[in-house]
């Protein structure tokens, strides 16, 4: 693909933005020089590798047929993130295989797949993808076409560069990352379906209902049985593995490249707009390479809340030592903090939870005895605090505080911290003038003293009330 | 009616051709039936669909039953045959759609036949009717059409219910718990615990009164102290003090609190009642009680 020595991809400039000073404190990204192999054949993309990225990344241009390019070095990842780019050849060769990608995966590597219709999909990723339950049409030049919705300007006979909005959200309680007033040009783009089983898939862009999906070689006069039609069509998907590593399937790789990064386009009723290619990929790129969406944990503390008082913030729980306590009783009252941060793009910020949304905390034991909402308390600059406070169950034995968070778009989250509940102490339960229903005994107990006492005395003291001479005992 | 609209429709088009606009897309002669398995032509609903001009009723489509859309595809009123002839089934609350494509020949004629076993259950197990509209595109600058056609009423077998359909696992806000082991344990309202309470508060008046009643008194009182005043003095302390001790045992004290005092008054209780209880037998003896 593509025309030699034609720089047609923009990621050195995108990724090398000049307007950020990347200070990547988020353990992801420690390795601060990131690499991305671009994985072309055309010898001259080397030509494109860029100075030390202002955004962090150092690129490092291959070809699958480089017999040196190895994922993996002495058993570790020698990359942090592969950008895969549609190949010239039928395959991928041996140093990217779909087992070896899943390994990259599985060792937090990050990949962005790009496909294209005009490049048949080598089987090795048709097969890495079903593994994933996504789904790419059967025959391999398939590509997305919209009557509806494409570029009058360039596409006015074939109609298959969509024209689509930013990305919405997936569901209403999910962070939108890829949002945008701007249109996304995407042309000759490869439908992709995905399973329903699976929590880890999300569509990140959906086509319009009027799209559909056909082979231009045997479908050429008229479709009758489309691959996939309507919203069902995904365009760009992504998996978010469940070690948070992610992986982004691109539906078409021309998007991303040079021409159609601000580049105008018509929609179909005649409106000029710029597109938002480069946004999107930006967006896409920094999603993928773990610049958005990641959640790191501050603090976590637990109390009892009656020792707080009056005393201001935490600070006095952890002077007197009363913080994190290994023991609690059942049925105390206890206050639970965490401190979370988002990272975005340079820095950490507070996370917000969608209000339709919760950060959740379980006190389990096997199974959750307590799920609550955490409320966000307090914020700093780049954190936000989420407290709850509820009362332990009447149970004893070994509990946990989790907070698992997992959702779409966003690193998993599972933090535990384990304390013991022990049982009352005999002098810990409530005395008996406290229960209402033991009054009757407790009055009929102090009574009987009383009685006593008064028959004691007058058994002591008492004349006998009968007649002397009468009630004289007989001997 | 269907007559000036199809007037209408033509003049627009022609104005549209005049103006320079690109052509468009349409469709005449639809008509849409839903027929039992087994019936005869003729035997269930059918009615016409006109261009933009959406059923006012809703086609109800049964277990048994097959719905079938017949028409001519037209590119102005030229019958072609297009790329894209589908029919677009949307739920409107749910926004889940899915299309199904005619058979279209060249001559622009096409033909659907769709049963409620096509349908994905998610459009099945929808509540309210749904919304079919038809798409008829293809390649050029033709202006293509989408318009709804009918409300599709899904009419379920009740003898066969829908295969259960679990809902797959997504992340997201799981429903709050508060699980109870044990509940508390529950004391009966104030009022009846503190009549009863009375009624026993009430049994120390009434068995005095009655002790009063049949003539006990206080008379030897002064006999006693005259005779012996510490032994009497110190038993019955001692008895108040033992009924005293077992009260602050009964508040704060612990037993190792307890049993010094209370070893120390029974001392005294011994010692000064053995004193107390000979002189009560010397007037015994003296015949006073």
């Amino acid at each position: 693909m593509g025309r030699i020595g034609e720089p047609r991809y923009a990621f050195d400039r995108l990724l090398t933005a000049p307007d950020s000073s990347a200070t990547a404190e988020m353990g992801h990204l420690k390795k601060q020089v990131v690499t991305v192999v671009l994985h072309m054949q055309d010898a001259r993309y080397k030509a494109l590798r860029p100075d030390e990225a202002n955004r962090g990344y150092k690129l490092t241009f291959e070809s699958p047929k480089n017999d040196k390019l190895a994922l993996f070095q002495h058993g570790e990842r020698a990359f942090d993130h592969i950008l895969l780019l549609p190949p010239k050849s039928k395959g991928l060769g041996p140093a990217l295989t779909p087992k070896l990608l899943l390994q990259f995966i599985n060792q937090n590597g990050n990949i962005l797949l790009t496909l294209s219709a005009d490049s048949p999909t080598p089987t090795s990723i048709s097969s890495l993808l079903l593994e994933l339950d996504i789904h790419l049409p059967p025959d391999r030049d398939s590509l997305v076409v919209d009557h509806f919705n494409y570029d009058a300007a360039s596409a006015s006979e074939k109609h298959d560069v969509l024209l689509l909005p930013q990305g919405s959200r997936i569901r209403s309680d999910v962070k939108n990352y890829f949002g945008g007033d701007g249109t996304i040009a995407f042309p000759r783009a490869v439908a992709q379906e995905l399973g329903n089983s699976s929590p880890l898939l999300a569509p990140i862009l959906r086509a319009k209902s009027t799209a559909y999906s056909y082979n231009p070689k045997d479908e050429a006069e008229v479709v009758e049985d489309p691959f996939a039609v309507g919203e069902q069509i995904s365009l760009v998907s992504s998996m978010q593995a469940r070690n948070s590593a992610r992986f982004t399937v691109f539906g078409s790789a021309e998007a991303l490249e040079n021409k159609w990064f601000d580049s105008k386009v018509k929609s179909v009723d005649g409106k000029d707009s710029k597109t938002a290619n480069r946004e999107f990929a930006k967006q896409i790129t920094a999603w993928t390479f773990m610049e958005l969406g990641v959640l790191k944990v501050g603090r976590v503390e637990h109390h009892l809340s009656s020792i707080t008082g009056d005393a201001a913030g935490n600070d006095s729980v952890a002077q007197l030592g009363y913080l994190n306590p290994t023991i609690y009783r059942v049925k105390n009252d206890v206050t639970f903090n965490i401190e979370v941060s988002e990272y975005t793009y340079d820095h950490l910020s507070p996370l917000k939870v969608d209000a339709s949304d919760a950060l959740q905390l379980e006190f389990t034991m096997l199974s959750p005895y307590h799920r609550l909402d955490l409320i966000p308390i307090s914020q700093t600059p780049n954190s936000t605090i989420f407290s709850s406070t509820f009362k332990l169950p009447d149970q004893h034995g070994i509990f946990s505080f989790r907070v698992n968070h997992k959702r779409p778009f966003l690193t998993n989250v599972d933090i535990k911290r384990e304390v013991t509940v022990r049982h009352f102490a005999h002098d810990e339960w409530p005395r008996s003038w406290e229960i209402s229903a033991g009054w009757v005994w407790i009055a009929g107990v102090w009574i009987t003293v009383a009685g006593w006492v008064a028959f004691v005395g007058i058994w002591l003291w008492s004349e006998p009330a009968y007649e002397q001479s009468k009630g004289k005992k007989m001997q | 009616m269907r007559l000036p609209n199809q007037l209408l429709s033509s003049l627009l088009v022609l104005c549209a051709a005049s103006l320079g606009v690109a052509a468009t897309w349409g469709f005449e002669d639809a008509t849409v039936s839903v027929n039992k398995r087994g019936a005869g032509v003729g035997g269930g609903f059918k009615e016409k669909i006109g261009q933009n001009k959406a059923l006012s009723k809703p086609v109800t489509l049964g277990a048994s039953e097959t719905l079938k859309i017949l028409l001519t595809t037209k590119e102005d009123n030229k019958a072609k045959r297009p790329h894209q002839a589908f029919l677009l089934v949307q739920d409107p609350q749910s926004k889940l759609d899915t299309s199904f494509a005619f058979q279209v020949k060249e001559n622009g004629k096409g033909k659907i036949e769709l049963t409620q076993k096509d349908l994905p259950t998610q459009l099945l197990s929808s509540t309210g009717p749904l919304d079919a509209s038809l798409i008829i595109a293809s390649f050029g600058s033709s202006k293509p059409y989408n318009g709804k056609a009918f409300d599709l009423t899904i009419e379920l077998d009740s003898g066969s219910p829908l295969p259960a359909s679990e809902k797959p696992l997504r992340y997201g806000k799981l429903p709050e718990i508060h699980h109870i082991f044990k509940s508390d344990p529950k004391s009966p309202p104030k009022i009846i615990t503190l009549v009863f309470a009375a009624a026993v508060i009430a049994a120390l008046p009434i068995l005095l009164g009655a002790w009063i009643s049949l003539g006990a008194n206080l008379n030897h009182f002064s006999k006693a102290f005259s005779s012996s005043p510490i032994p009497h003095a110190l038993f019955f302390s001692s008895i108040l003090a033992m009924e005293g001790v077992f009260f602050m045992y009964y508040t704060s004290w612990n037993l190792f609190q307890t049993l010094p005092p209370a070893l120390g008054i029974g001392l005294v209780t011994f010692l000064s009642g053995s004193r107390a209880l000979r002189e009560v037998q010397g007037r015994r003896i003296a015949g006073l009680r």
